[in-house]
Order: C-alpha cells, then structure tokens, then sequence
C-alpha cells in the first residue's frame, strides 16, 4: 500500500483529533517521523483522482494542522512507495524543511483575486479616449453600426481594457505588497485578472485586509475577493 | 486574462472554496522522491477562456455593451494611484474591514467541474443543472 503525504510539520506537533483522510472510507492519519520533523499520511487510495471531496480531505488536514503549529503544506496528491521512503526523506531534507518551518512559523497566506465590473470599466475607457467615444456614439446613433464598425469599436475597446486589467493589476500589488512579507503570484487561471498570494504575520493580517478593503471602496470597478487566512501553500520552495 | 468571465458573476457561497482548492491544487511543496496523481483536465479551461479574450465574439460583446452604456451617468472615476498608495500607507492599521469582495464564482465553479471531471471524460462540458446537482454532493 502506498502512501499518501498531506504536509510535513516539526517533530513534536501533535496530530490533531478527529481528522480524516483522503478516500472513501477516509483513511486514518499517522505520522512518520525522520530528522525532527514529522509528516502527516495516511494510506493511499486506489486510483486517487482529484475529487471534491479528497481535495477538501486534503485542505482541512492541513488547515488544521497550521493552527497547531508551522506546516509545509504538500500539493495534492504527493505519494511515497511507503512510510518508510516518507521517513528517510525528512531524514534526507531535514534542514531544508526544518529552515522552512521556521520562516514560516507565525505566518499564514492570504489570497488576493480581481476582477473588472464590465459596465464601470468601459466608462472609464471610454471616458479616457474621446475618439473611441465617438466612434461609440456613431455607431449608437446607426443603430448599432455595421459588423465592421462593431468589431472595430470592440477591438479598440478589447485593447483599452486589457491595459486597464495591467494597470490595475499593478496598482494592487503597489498598495498590498508592501504590507506583507512576501508576495508572490496565485496560480494562472481564468475568472479573473490578477491573482496574487501574500504572506503575513498572523497579527499583522488585519493591515493587508483593511488596505484590500480601502481599495474596493477608492475603485468601485474593481471586484476584489480575498481567501485567508490560509496554510502558505504558495510560499514553500521545493 | 479578461473581464468577460466577471459579467458571470453568480455570487455562488462556495466560491471562496474553488480559489483555495486551486491552490491546493497548483501549490504547495512538491517533494521528487514522491509520485503525484494524474491531474488531467485541469488546464483545459485556461485554454479555454484565453481563446474567447482575442475573439470576434468578444469584440462585438463589447461593442454592443458600450452601446448600451449611459455615458450621461458619468463614469466612475478613480482617485488616482498616488493618492490611494499615501491613504493606504498612512491609514494601514486602522478601519474595518471592508470592500466588494464578491467575484466570478461561476466561472470558478466551472473550472472546478473541469478539474473533478478530468480524469472520465475531461473534454465534455457540463450543463449548468448538472454542474449544480453534482456541487451539492
């Protein structure tokens, strides 16, 4: 049976209680201690997918495993042969690993994702270019306009919005990345314009949340949505 | 990266869940010794949505929503970059928490159908009454 790893952790943390695994039945956690760390698995199932509900079984592990101490989440779906690979790599490792448990000890993550409000976006670019503008009024005032001077207006207006996405993009990182101690990029996906992924001293989360409240309010086309706090995922370095 | 997907808007509750398991998903440490599971299917809605940004369809969205527009309602100015970077760095520690913090849940959600459908059949699309039946599993 192989096994399945969800994050390592010092030595002396303890497992939490009342935790299940990834699978169906969930499986039940242990450790696997090596080199003064600890990494908390459980059995591997069969033909692991990426389900709803194993990657939830992933994150709450973790999660509650960074409330008792520093973690090194792992990213979904590591597996080792068996415990005892587990073991002889913290052994292998341990002071890489045990380096990074310290600097993030104390810290959480916080994630941080735009997107525009299409209608309040368009009267700022149409706002900003007065010849853009009246091709839009022309275009209204024939009813529409034709195909070509549609497509036409809509390219110009594609392009105005994608410097406004970049201008924004890093008007956020301006204000908010000064306000953490490392900031790095979310992953790529669709839905929104920037992503961005902070690290902070639990104490000092409170500065990161009012700025990303202040600049929802200073810039009404903005959509800003925040996750945190959460177990550094984007700040371990393999 | 566009602002097409945000007229999508939902303001489904579980959205806040589909941007924390993608980073479940995209972070987080990777260890050599170990093998990690077959995530197919997760990056074909990026493809996706990059294509529809530099389309002909976006094109004449947006001409006809400038269309629509009331330009007599003035637009919604900002205060301007230096402005708020002072504001923020004076004011950091203090005020409440607060702000529009809501966004593209649906689009989200599909990326997430995307991901969970990948390893069966990752090229089929979903209805929305199946994607939602599905989420309340």
């Amino acid at each position: 049976m192989s096994t399945y790893v969800y994050g390592i952790t010092r030595e002396t943390t303890a497992l939490p209680k009342g935790l299940a695994g990834v699978g169906e039945p969930p499986a039940g956690l242990r450790l696997v201690t090596g080199g003064g760390l600890a990494a908390v698995v459980s059995d591997c199932p069969e033909q692991l997918r990426p389900k709803r509900r194993d990657l939830l079984a992933h994150q709450k592990v973790v999660t509650e495993l960074a409330r008792e101490a520093p973690v090194l989440p792992l990213r979904f779906g590591s597996v080792s042969d068996d415990d005892r690979r587990v073991g002889e790599v913290l052994t292998e490792r341990a002071e890489r690993y045990a380096g990074q448990l310290d600097r993030l000890d104390g810290r959480v993550e916080y994630n941080v994702k735009a997107v525009h409000q299409q209608d309040a976006v368009l009267h700022l670019v149409l706002a900003d270019d007065p010849e853009l503008r009246a091709l839009t009024e022309a275009n209204r005032r024939a009813g529409g306009g034709s195909y070509d001077d549609r497509l036409r207006v809509g390219e110009l207006v594609a392009a105005r919005v994608k410097e406004r996405e970049q201008w924004d993009a890093e008007l956020l990182t301006q204000v908010l990345e000064p306000l953490a101690e490392e900031c790095r990029p979310g992953p790529e996906s669709s839905g929104w314009f920037v992503s961005l992924s902070f690290l902070v001293r639990e104490a000092e989360a409170d500065r990161l949340l009012n700025a990303v409240g202040r600049l929802g309010k200073a810039y009404t086309h903005l959509e800003l949505r925040v996750n945190g706090p959460l177990p550094p995922y984007s700040f371990v370095d393999s | 990266m566009s602002v097409v997907p945000a007229q999508q808007t939902s303001g489904g509750g579980t959205s806040g869940l589909y941007d924390v398991l993608e980073l479940v998903l995209d972070r987080g440490l990777v260890i050599d010794a170990f093998v990690r599971v077959s995530l197919v299917g997760i990056e074909i809605l990026k493809i996706d949505v990059r294509v529809v940004v530099a389309s002909v369809d976006t094109y004449l969205r947006f001409a006809e929503a400038c269309n629509r527009l009331d330009l007599e309602a003035g637009p919604h100015r900002s205060a301007g970059l230096p402005d708020l970077v002072g504001e923020v760095t004076e004011d950091g520690a203090r005020g409440k928490v607060k702000g529009a913090l809501s966004g593209a849940a649906q689009t989200v959600s599909d990326a997430f159908h995307s991901v969970r459908e990948g390893g069966e059949d990752s090229g089929r699309r979903r209805t929305a009454s199946r994607a939602k039946k599905e989420e309340s599993e």
